[in-house]
C-alpha cells in the first residue's frame, strides 16, 4: 500500500493555517466531539435541532428568492415555487418536514433534559434559554405556515390576532403595532418576523445555550436530513387551497403542534383564558421548574414528584394534541357541534389525568427498582455486546458496494426528476443520504478498527476473565493479584539478601519473613492454577 | 485643596450620587424620544382623519333619496388607489338600507348602517341577505348571523363569543343637504366605532 493521503501540501498548510487561526476566536471555547463509533442521539438532540435550524436557513434562505410577500401574491407564488421552479418542490418540502422536524427533536431534546435531570445545578441559564428557544422555535414554525396565505394559513392568522385582541388593555393596541391593520400587512409582517426578527432573536438566544461541549455525530446528521426527504417523497407538503373570504372553508385544523391549544379554543371559552392564560402558565411552569425541583439527585428514579409532573405533562400534550385534531365525522351535525368542544368534559379530562399520571409514575418507580434489585441479586450474565468485527477486506468490499449503490441512485434521482416524478426523486435523494450516513459509519469503524492494538497472535485470554481462579477467602482480589504477588516477591528476595547479614541478631526479621512467607503462599498458588488452566 | 472645608456629612446628597442622578437623567433623556417611535409600528394607512364618499361598487355616491329599502351593497372604506389593497376584506364593508319594519322608510342616517363585512368569528365575509324570512346578515363559514339593526351575532359561532367579540364594527354616516351620503372618521376602538376582526361593545 504505497498510496496514502496524508501528503502535505500548500491546500494542507493553508488549512492548517486556518485552524491555527482560529485560535483566537470563540470557537475555540467550544469542544467538538465527533463520535468514533455509534452513540445514543438522546445525548445531542440540540445538536441536532441546531442542524435542522441551519437546514431551514438555507431552504428557506433559497425559498425568499421566489416568494411574494403580498396579499394577492402569495399564495401564487408558492404555487409558482413548488410546481415551476426546479426543485422548488423539494426545497418546499425539505423546509417544511425540516420545520416539523425541528419542532419535533426540540421537544424530545426537552423533556430528555428533564427526565434525566440535567437542567438543574448551574445549567439553569441553559434551560430557560432554551424554553424562550422552544416558544420562538413553534412561533417561527407557525408564522411559516401562516405566510403561504392558504385558508388554513387565514384560520391560523385570524386566531393569532383575535388572541392578541383578547389581551386585557393594550391587546388591540398590540395587534396594530405588531400586526398591522389588515390581511395585506398581516402576510408582510408574518413574513418579516419569520425570516428576520424570530431568527435574528433565536441565534442569539443560540449563542447563550450552546454548552461548551458539543457533540456532532455525522451519520447521525446524515440520517435526519435523509429521514426528513424520504417523508417528503412519501408524505408531500399540499398547496392548501388559496383563501377567498367569500368562499366557505373546508375544516382546517392547525399543525400538530398547536392542536394541544387549538383544543382549548374549541371549547369555546373565554379567548384570553383559553388561548393566552393556559400556553402562559404552561411556559412559565417550564421556565420556573429548575428552581422548583429540589431533590439533590439527577436520576428520574430518584425524583418521584418532579418525574410525576413531567409525564402529566406528556399526558395532556398528547391528549388535547389528538382532541384538537378530531372532529366528528358525523356530517348530519351542525358543524358547530362537531367542532366545539365541551369545555367541562375537556377540563375534567385534564383534570383526571393528575392522579392518572402520577399513579403511572408511582407504579413505573416500583417496576425500575424492582428490576434494579433483581439485577443486583442475580449474578451479572455476560453482557450481549456483540461486536461485529469485519475484516479489512469486507470492510473494502461493503464500501464498493455502497459506492455502487450511490451511482444508482443518483441515476434514479436524475431520471426522476426528468420524469417528472418529484416526490420519487426526493425519496431517492433522502436514501442518498442514509447511505451516506452508512458509508460513514462503516468508515469510522475501519479507522477504529486501524486504531486498536492488533489481536493477539496467542490464544486469546477470554477464559481468563470468563473464570476467575478460586481465591482464598482472605487473599487479594484478583485486580490486585498480580501486581501484589510482584511486590511479594521482591520484598522476599530483599529479606533473603538481608537475612545473612542481620541472622541472629533480631527475631524480628524472622518474624517478618513467615508472616511474608504465609502471604505468598496463596498468590503463588493461585497463579500456578492459572497457567494450568491456560494449557488447557 | 487641603484647606477646604470637607463636604457635610449631614448633606442630603453626596456629590458623587449627584453625579450619578445626573448621568441617569441624562439616559432616560436621551433615549426619552425613541418610545413615540413606537408609532412607527400600526400602519396608518387604516387610519382616516377625513370623511369619505360611501361610494357604491358602480362609482357613484350613495344618495338618500335613490338608494332602495332593504338593500345591501359592498363599500370600501378606507378606499386607496392601490386596486390591491382595495380588494382587501378588512376594507370591505355592508352599507344596508334597514327593511321597512326596521324603519328604513326614513329618509334619514337611522334608515342605514355600514358594518365590517368581516365575520368576527374566522374573518370570511358575511352579506345582507334582503329575502322574506331572512333580512339578516349571514356568513357563508360557519353559518354566523348579524341583526342588521344592532349588528349583534344572533346564532352561529360568533354568537357564543364573550362581548365585545359579537357585536360587528361600525361606521357613522352623515347626509349632505343634497342627500349624498358621507362616512364620518372612525374612532378604532371596542368602545368607539369596534374593531375589524374583533369587535364593538354594544352601547
Amino acid at each position: 500500500m504505497g498510496v496514502t493521503l496524508h501528503k502535505e501540501n500548500s491546500l494542507t498548510r493553508f488549512l492548517r493555517w486556518v485552524y491555527a487561526g482560529v485560535e483566537r476566536t470563540i470557537f475555540m471555547g467550544l469542544k467538538f466531539t465527533f463520535p468514533s463509533r455509534f452513540v445514543s442521539p438522546l445525548g445531542f438532540l440540540g445538536m441536532l435541532t441546531f442542524v435542522l435550524f441551519i437546514i431551514l436557513g438555507i431552504t428557506g434562505a433559497l425559498l425568499m428568492l421566489f416568494y411574494e410577500p403580498i396579499l394577492d401574491r402569495a399564495w401564487n407564488s408558492v404555487k409558482t415555487i413548488n410546481d415551476v421552479i426546479p426543485y422548488g418542490f423539494h426545497l418546499r418540502n425539505i423546509h417544511y418536514h425540516a420545520s416539523n422536524a425541528m419542532v419535533m427533536v426540540a421537544l424530545l431534546h426537552m423533556y430528555y433534559q428533564y427526565f434525566s435531570g440535567r437542567y438543574k445545578i448551574r445549567n439553569e441559564i441553559l434551560w430557560v434559554t432554551g424554553i424562550i428557544l422552544g416558544v420562538l422555535t413553534i412561533l417561527e414554525a407557525f408564522t411559516g405556515y401562516d405566510i403561504i396565505f392558504s385558508e388554513r394559513a387565514e384560520l391560523a392568522i385570524s386566531i393569532a390576532a383575535s388572541l392578541t385582541n383578547s389581551i386585557p388593555i393594550m391587546g388591540p393596541q398590540m395587534r396594530d403595532a405588531f400586526f398591522g391593520s389588515g390581511f395585506h400587512d398581516f402576510v408582510l409582517r408574518f413574513y418579516a418576523f419569520h425570516v428576520f426578527f424570530l431568527p435574528i432573536a433565536m441565534l442569539g438566544l443560540m449563542v447563550v445555550h450552546f454548552p461548551r461541549f458539543l457533540v456532532f455525530d455525522v451519520p447521525m446528521v446524515m440520517a435526519i436530513t435523509g429521514a426528513i426527504m424520504i417523508t417528503g417523497g412519501v408524505f408531500p407538503v399540499d398547496m392548501g387551497l388559496k383563501f377567498d373570504p367569500s368562499v366557505p372553508p373546508g375544516i382546517t385544523v392547525p399543525e400538530w403542534y398547536l392542536t394541544g391549544l387549538y383544543a382549548f379554543l374549541r371549547s369555546a371559552y373565554d379567548k384570553f383564558t383559553t388561548g393566552v392564560a393556559w400556553p402562559g402558565l404552561f411556559i412559565f411552569i417550564l421556565l420556573i421548574v429548575p428552581f422548583i425541583d429540589r431533590y439533590k439527585k439527577f436520576s428520574w428514579k430518584d425524583r418521584p414528584i418532579v418525574t410525576a409532573i413531567g409525564i402529566t405533562s406528556l399526558a395532556q400534550i398528547i391528549v388535547t394534541t389528538y382532541w384538537g385534531f378530531y372532529i366528528d365525522p358525523d356530517r348530519t351535525k351542525s358543524l358547530l357541534e362537531r367542532l366545539v368542544i365541551d369545555p367541562v368534559f375537556l377540563y375534567l379530562v385534564m383534570i383526571l389525568l393528575v392522579p392518572l399520571s402520577f399513579g403511572f409514575t408511582y407504579m413505573m418507580i416500583k417496576l425500575a427498582r424492582n428490576a434494579e434489585a433483581n439485577a443486583k441479586i442475580q449474578p451479572k450474565k455476560p453482557s450481549g455486546k456483540s461486536s461485529i468485527n469485519l475484516s479489512e477486506k469486507s470492510i473494502y468490499a461493503i464500501f464498493i458496494a455502497l459506492l455502487a449503490f450511490q451511482v444508482y441512485l443518483n441515476i434514479a434521482a436524475y431520471y426522476a426528476v426528468l420524469a417528472g416524478m418529484k416526490n420519487y426523486s426526493l425519496f431517492i435523494v433522502g436514501i442518498i443520504m442514509l447511505v451516506f450516513a452508512a458509508m460513514w459509519h462503516v468508515y469510522r469503524h475501519g479507522k477504529s478498527m486501524q486504531k486498536a492494538p492488533p489481536p493477539k497472535p496467542t490464544v486469546p485470554p477470554m477464559p481468563l476473565k470468563a473464570k476467575p481462579p478460586p481465591l482464598p477467602k482472605t487473599g487479594p482480589t484478583a485486580g490486585e493479584l498480580t501486581a501484589g504477588s510482584k511486590v511479594l516477591e521482591d520484598s522476599i528476595t530483599k529479606e533473603k539478601a538481608l537475612a545473612p547479614a542481620t541472622k541472629g541478631t533480631t527475631s524480628s526479621s524472622q518474624s517478618v519473613q513467615s508472616v511474608n512467607k504465609t502471604e505468598s503462599t496463596g498468590p503463588t498458588h493461585s497463579e500456578n492454577k492459572v497457567v494450568s488452566d491456560e494449557k488447557k | 485643596m487641603a484647606e477646604q472645608p470637607s463636604p457635610k456629612s449631614g448633606g442630603k446628597v453626596s456629590r458623587r450620587d449627584f453625579i450619578k442622578l445626573m448621568a441617569a437623567a441624562g439616559t432616560v433623556l436621551t433615549f426619552a424620544p425613541f418610545v413615540d417611535w413606537g408609532k412607527f409600528l400600526p400602519n396608518p394607512t387604516g387610519q382616516s382623519k377625513e370623511r369619505q364618499k360611501v361610494e357604491l361598487p358602480d362609482g357613484s355616491q350613495a344618495n338618500v333619496n335613490s338608494f332602495p329599502v332593504n338593500h345591501s351593497e359592498a363599500v370600501i372604506y378606507p378606499k386607496t388607489n392601490d386596486p390591491a389593497l382595495n380588494k382587501e376584506s378588512f376594507r370591505t364593508w355592508q352599507f344596508i338600507r334597514l327593511p321597512e319594519e326596521l324603519g328604513g322608510k326614513k329618509n334619514d342616517i337611522s334608515a342605514f348602517r355600514l358594518y365590517s363585512m368581516v365575520c368576527l368569528h374566522l374573518w370570511c365575509l358575511w352579506k345582507y341577505w334582503p329575502q322574506e324570512g331572512r333580512k339578516r346578515g349571514e356568513c357563508p363559514c360557519h353559518g354566523s348571523m348579524y341583526d342588521p339593526l344592532t349588528g349583534k351575532a344572533f346564532a352561529g359561532p360568533a354568537s357564543l363569543q364573550a362581548p365585545p367579540n359579537n357585536v360587528l364594527p361600525r361606521l357613522d354616516l352623515e347626509i349632505a343637504t343634497d342627500g349624498n351620503m358621507w362616512i364620518k372618521p372612525p374612532n378604532w376602538s371596542v368602545n368607539g366605532n369596534g374593531i375589524v376582526g374583533y369587535g364593538r361593545y354594544l352601547t
